[in-house]
């Protein structure tokens, strides 16, 4: 269903356009460890619909290998919690040069490999050179190409030097799995220093990890976890109704939900998600130019109704690029709003008052042809004509994104903090606004976050205010789990899902 | 004196003969109630729809009655309008599919029927390798080289099923060639151009009809296949495959969607699948031999 996210992941990068998939912000995790006694040698099974493709996260192993490995089997210098805050994990400390060019980071000490190996700068220099190498697909890649040095003047000391100022490389450095530079094959075996090791991978239907005896830090919860993978949403929950699978690491419909929400023996939760629909428009071509008629078009749809629609009570309107998880959110909602007649006075003015007809390129999966659908009856209304043109993902990319051949598309963008491509006039919608691409150098190269969200919120009002796209609405995060689980994360799903805090009860 | 002994008629000329025609009709009849009943709806179609097809006043999945006869989908919109709409799409894509079929399948058949030899082995392996060909791969390259359209959809369908009939009708003419019939007629001095048109199309198209019945009903569900797979008639056009596809995910809570276009889906094929029977009990010389 979510093809676009493997997609995206997989040839955004082969681009070198890294469009970062992380995971997203909020608060809480799975329900609080309620009363009775869980069991330490459990297995927790693990529905999802995104098996890897590989399991090296520099070589195209798409979302799923996130979902599975991160943070589970490898383990970065810092980690991105499911709320969204970056906490130290392999580095003890690190320090900020006066420049702020120079990070010099000191490893924790007694980190093994699951091959016994001890973690040595070596092996940090080795994951990051992995990461930014010419054959590197990682959709991190970009973003770490300010690496301009890495030094390791001691077995637990790294120095990285930038080539200019970046305030995100240590969220970036999330992202960055440490791995065992000795490794051989890190496509179909891992060394890491998780708190899981792999024990098997089935293709095509299930990944299983067993507890690492040897793990640093605080051992697992349980002893096993296994991933199944299902092509087929309904099968997805059939399973989770026949205890085939503890938990579904996020439903792609609202329908399948009361079978569970009624069910004593299941728990939903409505966690926070990074991804948005967007009418994204190509700013360059007429006759979305003109900031009234993208205005115009934005309050011409009601995306109120559009959201519930598709996902019923759940999901949030937002009004902009950001989510309420990234840290320069604000409830824009008000800008452009719904309004018809607001829509007919601003087509009026910019000449349209005869309205106008556009081709909307929508990709062939869903919710997309649903909001195509929607877009043209709301539009009609208007007297704008929508002309739907079905494509395949594969076109998408070589259509739209790359050729630029389009004149308004739909598309998913799951990458929390993605705003920063509005100052990209090369990005593919082609918003090219000077004051708004030097906000967002300014807001890379500031020197505290304040300064950088200060920077990035103006970003996220003028884009607003110029309709660069029109945000439909951001998705939900739903989870749902069997109640004899807790302790499973709930909000950054689509990218990470870490299995070690999981208690089950026997 | 006036005259008591009228003869009474054998038989009473409209029966029909015992055995076989009555279940011909019958066949014939049930086909053609089923597939009429989808023409009228897709007719009337044309000219009155319950709502307009772009109406989504109706509310989230509601169930039926209260204004909507189906009920609505997920945008709000009557069920009932786009079973009407697809009916349409589903005729359109059916009789589009077999008039190209036919045209490109009948002139290639006659023309392959004439050749010889090691020409004869070729054209027939090579109608073999099209047949071979899955109707919707092929479906896919056209839609992908052109887009998105009905009429990309039609055009694939008709070429693929083009091949079949073609070489259908390559052996019933053949067959056709090796009568007497043919070569009175050739020494006679008719032209080959004229032998075909009098002699040999009148002779296979009672099987030709009957296979192309059965195409309709094939290209009906060739369409709702890639309609449902995002490469038929886009949307809004509500073709019963996107319909299908949409309900998919509501299945469960909302059925009507999904079973609305479903079942008028294999009604319209049991129709003409009906009609193609009941057409070759009556028409066909061959198996009325068999059957009597």
């Amino acid at each position: 269903m979510r093809l676009n996210k493997t997609f995206l992941y997989g040839t955004a990068t082969a681009a070198t356009l890294a469009l970062t998939l992380t995971a997203c912000g909020g608060s809480g995790s799975g329900g609080s460890a309620s009363g009775g006694t869980w069991d330490k040698n459990a297995t927790v099974n693990i529905g999802s619909l995104y098996e890897p493709q590989n399991l090296d996260n520099t070589a195209g192993g798409g979302q799923g290998v996130t979902e599975a490995l991160n943070g589970n089997v490898y383990e970065g210098l810092f980690k991105l919690t499911d709320d969204g805050k970056v906490e130290k994990l392999l580095a003890e400390d690190y320090k900020v040069g006066d420049d702020g060019l120079t990070y010099t980071f000191t490893l924790r000490d007694g980190v093994k490999f699951h091959s016994g190996k001890q973690l040595t700068s070596q092996d940090v220099k080795y994951s990051l050179e992995r990461v930014i190498a010419d054959d590197s697909q990682s959709a991190r890649k970009s973003n770490l190409e300010v690496i301009k040095d890495i030094a390791t003047p001691d077995a637990r000391t790294v120095e990285v030097t930038l080539s200019k100022k970046s305030i995100s490389f240590v969220y970036n450095l999330t992202y960055v799995w440490i791995v065992n530079s000795q490794a051989k094959d890190l496509k179909t075996a891992e060394d890491g220093t998780g708190p899981y090791t792999l024990d098997k991978w089935t293709r095509g239907s299930a990944l299983s990890l067993d507890r690492f005896p040897g793990y640093w830090g605080d051992a697992a919860s349980n002893k096993r976890v296994v991933f199944h993978y299902y092509k087929d949403a309904t099968a997805l929950n059939n399973a989770l109704l026949t205890n085939a699978v503890d938990v579904v690491t996020s439903e792609q419909s609202p329908d399948a939900l009361d079978q569970f929400k009624n069910n004593p023996a299941y728990k939903v939760t409505d966690g926070n998600s990074t991804t948005k629909l967007l009418l994204a428009f190509n700013n360059r071509a007429k006759p979305f130019t003109d900031v009234k008629v993208r205005q115009a078009v934005s309050a011409a749809i009601d995306d109120k109704k559009l959201l519930q629609s598709v996902w019923g009570e759940y999901g949030k309107l937002i009004g902009s690029m950001v989510p309420p998880s990234d840290p320069w959110y604000e409830d824009l909602t008000k800008v452009n709003a719904h309004d018809p007649d607001r829509a007919r006075k601003l087509l009026a003015e910019a000449g349209y008052d005869k309205g106008f007809s556009f081709t909307l390129d929508t990709p062939n999966y869903d919710p997309h042809p649903t909001a195509a659908t929607f877009i043209k009856s709301e539009l009609a209304k208007v007297g704008v004509d929508v002309k739907i043109n079905t494509i395949t993902s594969d076109e998408w990319y070589t259509k739209v994104y790359k050729n630029r051949d389009f004149t308004a598309t739909l598309q998913e963008h799951v990458n929390d903090r993605d705003l920063v491509w509005y100052g990209n006039p090369d990005f593919y919608w082609g918003y090219d606004d000077k004051q708004v691409t030097r906000w967002v150098q300014q807001a890379e190269e500031a020197s505290t976050t304040d300064e950088q969200t200060e920077l990035l919120k103006k970003v996220n009002r003028k884009t607003a205010e110029d309709a660069a796209s029109d945000w439909l609405y951001l998705y939900p995060q739903i989870v749902v789990a069997s109640s004899k689980l807790s302790g499973y994360p709930v909000n950054g799903l689509n990218s990470q899902f870490y299995a070690y805090d999981i208690e089950k009860k026997g | 004196m006036t005259r008591t002994d009228v003869l009474r008629p054998v038989r009473d000329e409209k029966a029909p003969p015992r055995g076989r025609q009555p279940r011909g009709s019958a066949t014939l009849v049930t086909g053609c109630v089923l597939a009429g009943l989808i023409a009228l709806l897709a007719l009337v179609s044309l000219f009155w729809l319950p709502y307009p097809a772009d109406d989504t006043s109706g509310g989230r999945l509601a169930g039926p009655g209260g204004g909507h006869l189906l009920g609505t989908d997920k945008l709000g919109r009557d069920l009932f309008t786009q079973v009407m709409t697809g009916s349409r799409i589903a005729v359109q894509a059916g009789l589009g599919s077999v008039l190209i079929a036919a045209a490109i399948g009948v002139t290639l058949g006659v023309l392959t029927a004439f050749a010889q030899g090691w020409l004869d082995d070729t054209l027939a392996a090579f109608l073999d390798i099209l047949i071979a060909f899955p109707t919707l791969l092929l479906a896919m390259l056209i839609v992908a080289a052109r887009s998105a359209t009905l009429g990309s959809a039609v055009l694939a369908i008709g070429l693929a099923q083009s091949a079949v009939v073609a070489r259908l009708v390559r052996v019933l003419v053949k067959r056709v060639l090796a009568q007497d019939y043919i070569t009175a007629a050739r020494t006679s001095g008719t032209s080959w151009p004229r032998t075909v048109a009098g002699h040999v199309l009148p002779n296979i198209w009672p099987t030709l009809v009957v296979n192309l019945a059965l195409q309709f009903g094939l290209a009906v569900l060739a369409e709702a296949g890639l309609s449902y797979l995002g490469l038929g008639a886009p949307p809004p056009n509500a073709s019963w495959g996107r319909m299908l596809q949409e309900a998919q995910a509501t299945f469960t809570t909302a059925p009507a969607g999904a079973l609305a276009p479903g079942i008028l889906l294999v009604l319209l094929v049991i129709g003409v699948n009906l009609i193609a029977d009941g057409l070759r009990d009556t028409l066909d010389p061959a198996t009325r031999g068999r059957r009597a």
